[in-house]
């Protein structure tokens, strides 16, 4: 079988019905995919199937053979981050972080079949999302910051904004 | 031990592949199977995959809406109604884009849950399902094919394309991914009203007993609550709720989905 | 302080969101890891009648089975080092006490060889009568939990009894005479799953020179070092841990699940062993925030004053008390919430049950007991017909009132928080509720039934 990940071909002889999710993380040490709960409840494996959210876990290898996945690794890196990934990361969307590319790849997709969401259809697309830590709220600002066409200039991961930095830019000093 | 998967790329092929089943485990999308294999399910199976048997359409025509078995849910959210409605229900929108119809119509309830959410629905739009088997082709009322399901491989599901007014109650799952608690759907069409509910017994269910208070003029909450007769001795008693509390409520829901279609017609 | 009032980037945000942040089931070992799963108990509560792992064991992919009977120390308290008697077996030997509790773990090639052998593992077990309900614990043919009884019996402290976590401030009895009226309720919240996303998990790498490498996902890196140690009986050199990228915890990763039997089988089989407990072990056998019963019963007067509060608290254990006597006691430190009142009758007991076993969750005993406080308040508000948050505000904790447990206040900021709240609500106060500060008592903020308990505290930084 056939996979495209993150740009890279593969040939795969794994048995037709494993889980995307483990031919990802196991064989291909693509780990940006978490398992949550194996049972397509949580959100945590979801990757872009042909540009389609899916859950990875929930997908066979059979079903993908010939197809382009995207993970999380695929959206942007820390030298250059893709705007939800900007997002999230200066609205506080991710916490423990073990969502957080679920919440991004899916955000990603609603994205990019409907650049405009209201909240409502944020929280729609997300509705098989679990985040435990933020109560989601952040997570829906990051999005709907994305969605308005703010800019961010916190793209640049090589380089964290130190105190000094951020005092400076929010004007507070101690 | 590995799988071995069959992968039709037309309809003859999937019948040809499908014969009488034996041995063989259909798989639509995956989401009702790839758990119960998370979960210590059996290996080693032989699996008939149906995504390439150009099985995931939907047409109109000659007075007739037809689904194929591989149809995505995701693709009945505009459809016809109390369908459509049902189907938003379902999970979430990446798990409705994978799962199809046909799974939702064949898979066997759980200790769990219901499942099978979508079987209400169709039964109350008159749906009829055309499978393959033993015996080989046969199209029967929806009811009737998950009465006899075991060893027959469904191939479309089709209903009357004509305007209706329809009814949809629900008892709401807790969380995006549970089925729902109990769910009824009822269809008025020139004037005959079909009812039919979800999460009470092992498989959808048609209410005969609601539709003939109706049709000998009982008042909608008197025949809702006939729906007790319709499921007596079937009653599920799960995870979700018990047949205690799904004997109690059925009747409202019924009842609700029943005032859907006075509104409906108004 | 130039953090403070500043909106500093998380310093794990940038890893997060490109997914490349390396939880522990995210490591890998050059040479690959062995497969753990347990055996757990099918049973609430049963005797072992017999354990054999033989069979087991000579399944294929399987490399080592690991029993009570290959732990240096089995039974290790959590909160041994501060003087609480152990009560816990790391696995069960002769008895299971709640459905889960791990009975044997098995090292396999695969996740699925180790749950064949898991399966094979043949055990016999005993039925016993089972306890749930934390308020039969006491009657006296309640099943019995555990060999000394269904209680906590080691609360120390000269005041106190053994058995019980006591509460004792004034003359209750003169207020509950002095009262107008008694206002009663009855609170139990029920047990509350983390579930963090991240299910537990361990993976640990045997060194060449007996060191073991111990990737955790651990809220307590140090605690859990020290009860790893404890079991494996080695000094701490012997533990080298890589921790601090927990994938959601809220407390239910406190306890030390996975890491010291990983590393019995990574000791026994001489590789890296990682266990990853599944979503339904998650449910079934991480512990849980605990239940609570709260009774409590307040003697008020009609002009809006608590006098004197008596209240019980059962807070259930589950099948061992891991952390449940610091949770009961401070949970017994809060009990008056923040108001102030003088004279106070409280006794908690941490009882077992045949749950899993509770733990912390976010404000370890004390969310359950602002809950029953909070609700409590409103509830006699309602019954005096006054207005809850000038009810609130009255008894509300001032500068040189005492806790319960008497501790004067320096700086309480209860009068601020209810005006905070009445602001978010959108609601408006009297002005002399509005005006109200956390200043000392005075006037008619003071009546006579607060002078002595001004009088008889200490204050909090002696």
């Amino acid at each position: 079988m056939k996979l495209t990940v993150n740009g890279r071909a593969h040939d795969l002889a794994s048995d037709p019905l494993r889980p995307l999710l483990h031919v990802l993380r196991d064989e291909l040490d693509v780990t940006g995919p978490k398992a949550g709960c194996q049972q397509g409840s949580c959100g945590t494996c979801t990757i872009l199937v042909d540009g389609e959210a899916r859950r990875s876990c929930l997908t066979p290898l059979a079903l993908v053979d010939g197809a382009e996945v995207t993970t999380i690794e695929g959206l942007g890196d820390a030298t250059r981050l893709n705007a939800l990934q900007a997002a999230f990361h200066q609205y506080y969307g991710a916490q423990c972080g073990f969502c957080t590319s679920g919440m991004i790849v899916a955000a990603h997709a609603l994205l990019e079949r409907n650049p405009a969401p209201t909240r409502h259809d944020i929280q729609t697309a997300l509705a098989g999302h679990i985040c435990r830590c933020t109560g989601y709220v952040k997570i829906l600002d990051a999005i709907e910051a994305v969605a308005r066409g703010e800019t961010f200039t916190e793209t640049n991961g090589d380089r964290q904004p130190g105190v000094e930095e951020s005092v400076a830019k929010t004007g507070v000093s101690g | 031990m590995t799988s071995e998967i069959l992968l039709p790329t037309s309809q003859e092929e999937a019948i040809a592949s499908f014969g009488d089943g034996g041995g063989l485990t259909v798989l639509g999308g995956g989401t009702a199977l790839m758990p119960e294999l998370a979960a210590g399910g059996p290996s080693g199976l032989r699996v008939l995959c149906l995504a390439r048997a150009g099985l995931d359409g939907v047409s109109r025509s000659n007075g007739s809406v037809t689904i194929g078995a591989a149809c995505p849910i995701s693709a009945l959210e505009e459809l016809d109604e109390p369908l459509a409605t049902a189907a938003r229900h379902v999970a979430d929108p990446e798990v409705r884009a994978q799962a199809t119809v046909g799974g939702n119509i064949c898979v066997e309830a759980s200790a769990e849950s219901p499942r099978g959410d979508l079987q209400a629905p169709l039964i109350a739009l008159a749906a009829t399902g055309r499978s393959s088997g033993a015996g080989g082709e046969r199209t029967e009322p929806i009811e009737n094919f998950l009465a006899s399901r075991d060893g027959r491989l469904l191939l479309e599901v089709s209903y009357p394309d004509t305007s209706r007014v329809a009814g949809y109650a629900v008892a709401r799952r807790p969380h995006a991914h549970h089925y729902p608690i109990m769910a009824a759907c009822a269809a008025r069409d020139s004037g005959t009203t079909r009812v039919a509910v979800t999460g009470a017994a092992r498989t959808g269910h048609r209410c005969t007993s609601v539709e003939q208070a109706l049709a000998s003029g009982a008042t909608a909450d008197d025949a809702a609550a006939r729906v007790v007769d319709d499921v007596a001795g079937e009653l599920r008693d799960d995870a979700l709720a018990s047949a205690w509390y799904r004997e109690r409520v059925m009747p409202t829901l019924v009842a609700r989905a029943l005032a859907q279609l006075e509104e409906g017609s108004a | 302080m130039k953090a403070v009032g500043a909106r500093l980037p998380r310093y794990d945000g940038l890893g997060h969101v490109v997914g490349e942040t390396t939880f522990v089931d995210d490591v890998r070992v050059p040479d690959g890891n062995l497969w753990a799963r347990a055996l757990r108990s099918p049973s609430h509560a049963a005797r072992i009648v017999r354990l054999d792992t033989r069979k087991a064991a000579e399944l294929p992919g399987v490399h080592g089975i690991v029993t009570h009977e290959d732990i240096p120390r089995n039974v290790y308290g959590h909160l041994e080092a501060l003087g609480v008697p152990a009560d816990e077996p790391l696995l069960a030997e002769d008895e299971v006490r709640y459905k889960g509790q791990p009975i044997a773990v098995v090292a396999a090639d695969s996740e699925e060889e180790a749950q064949a052998a898991v399966e094979a593992i043949e055990l016999e077990l005993e039925e016993r009568d089972t306890l749930f309900d934390i308020r039969k614990a006491f009657d006296p043919d309640a099943p019995k939990i555990h060999p000394w009884g269904n209680w906590f019996p080691y609360f120390g402290g000269p005041d106190e009894g053994p058995d019980r976590r006591k509460v004792r401030k004034g003359d209750i009895d003169k207020a509950f005479s002095d009262a107008d009226t008694i206002v009663q309720g009855v609170y139990r919240p029920a047990a509350i799953e983390h579930c963090p996303t991240e299910t537990q998990v361990a993976l640990v790498v045997p060194e060449a020179s007996g060191r073991l490498v111990i990737y955790s996902c651990t809220q307590a890196m140090y605690f859990s070092m020290g009860v790893v140690a404890a079991h494996l009986e080695v000094p701490l050199n012997k533990l080298k841990f890589v921790g601090g990228t927990v994938g959601g915890g809220f407390g239910g990763k406190v306890d030390t699940a996975a890491e010291t039997l990983s590393g019995l089988l990574a000791l026994k089989t001489d590789r890296a062993v990682k266990w990853r407990w599944t979503r339904e072990e998650e449910f079934l056998a991480s512990s849980t925030r605990a239940p609570w019963h709260m009774e409590i019963a307040d003697a008020v007067t009609s002009d809006g004053w608590i006098l004197g509060r008596k209240m019980l608290t059962l807070h259930d254990a589950g099948a061992y008390a891991r952390f449940s006597p610091y949770g009961l006691t401070k949970h017994a430190f809060h009990h008056a919430g923040a108001y102030t009142i003088p004279n106070i009758h409280f006794d908690g007991f941490v009882v077992f049950t045949n749950r899993v076993p509770t733990t912390a969750m976010r404000g370890f005993g004390v969310t359950s007991v602002s809950f029953a406080v909070e609700t409590h308040i409103s509830r006699i508000a309602n019954t005096l017909g006054l207005d809850p948050y000038e009810f609130r505000l009255k008894n509300a904790n001032r500068v040189g009132d005492t806790t319960p447990n008497g501790v004067t206040l320096t700086d309480p900021s209860t009068v601020a928080t209810i005006h905070a709240v009445a602001e978010a609500a959108g609601d408006t106060l009297a002005p002399e509720y509005a005006a109200m500060t956390s200043e000392p008592r005075s006037g008619p903020l003071l009546p006579d039934h607060l002078v002595t308990q001004q009088r008889d505290g200490r204050s909090a930084h002696a």
